[in-house]
């Protein structure tokens, strides 16, 4: 129980369902499906909404959602390119998904291989940069105990 | 339109516009930072933390290439928004060879950096 506004959405779906299948007049089978599909789509779009009304009021903090971890991995590198373009394509497809939808009153029959090579290349990207980075993580940890070593601390014998 | 078809409709819009113009939102005003979008990291013995940070040429490209990928793909839906339209071949090739720089160029300046120049340097 503690999160009300889960269990709100719940409940409110559940209560229109229900209202839909008592008091809505036709057929029971028809009524049958339209409880079902009214509540789905009520209780799709109150989690969405929970989840949007949680980022607006900063519960759900997405302030970091482009940052990486720098190279040392002690700190922040800044924006992350891998991130950024994704964010970019996710969008993108979302949006033109979104307006084929309105425009023919349909579901697309066939999604493009195109379509897939574009989220897949861009993924893919991530998960490789996501991986360099681990992997100079290790690697510093692995060689040096903690980071890499400073020279100017422990410069060469030609400079002392 | 059925009622059902008008609630996904509604519902769509509302969800879709929120999170879109959230995240807008938030990369103007600066919540969500873009600093560092254009610099990488890489590997640099003379820093204390072993890695400094320089301008990415590979990071530029790839912001480029993607914002140009992008605009087109959405111009072409907004023209004809029956179907997902075909992106032509050169276009992902074009893609996909500017991540394979981006990772190339990441890869080598924080695995090796600027390590081995100065290791043959020093005697």
């Amino acid at each position: 129980m503690k999160n009300i506004e889960f269990w709100a959405s719940l409940l409110g779906a559940i209560i229109v369902a229900f209202i839909i299948a008592i008091f809505v007049p036709g057929e029971p089978d028809k009524k049958v499906v339209y409880a079902i599909e009214y509540g789905g789509l009520i209780v799709t779009f109150l989690f969405g909404f929970m989840i949007l009304a949680g980022i607006a009021s900063n519960k759900i903090d997405i302030s970091r959602i482009l940052e990486e971890k720098g190279a040392s991995g002690t700190t922040t590198g800044g924006a992350s390119m891998s991130r950024f373009q994704l964010l970019i394509f996710t969008f993108v497809i979302a949006l033109s998904l979104f307006l084929i939808v309105v425009n023919t009153g349909d579901f697309p029959k066939k999604i493009p291989p195109e379509i897939l090579t574009l989220l897949g290349i861009s993924a893919t990207t991530y998960a490789v940069s996501k991986g360099i980075q681990a992997g100079s993580q290790s690697n510093g940890r692995s060689n040096n105990g903690a980071a890499p070593p400073n020279p100017d601390a422990n410069p060469p014998p030609a400079q002392r | 339109m059925t009622g059902v078809a008008r609630l996904v409709y509604w519902e769509a819009i509302i969800l879709l516009s929120g999170f879109f113009g959230l995240i807008a939102w938030r990369l103007f005003t600066g919540e969500i930072s873009l600093n560092g979008l254009l610099y990488g990291d890489r590997r640099d013995r003379r820093k204390p933390s072993g890695y400094s940070a320089f301008f990415s040429p590979g990071r530029t490209q790839l912001l480029m290439v993607t914002i140009l990928t992008a605009g087109y793909y959405l111009l072409q839906v907004i023209h004809d928004p029956t179907t997902f339209p075909n992106i032509p071949v050169a276009w992902v090739v074009a893609l996909g060879g500017s991540q394979a720089i981006y990772l190339g160029g990441k890869a080598q300046s924080i695995l090796l950096g600027i390590r081995d120049l100065i290791d043959r340097r020093t005697p």
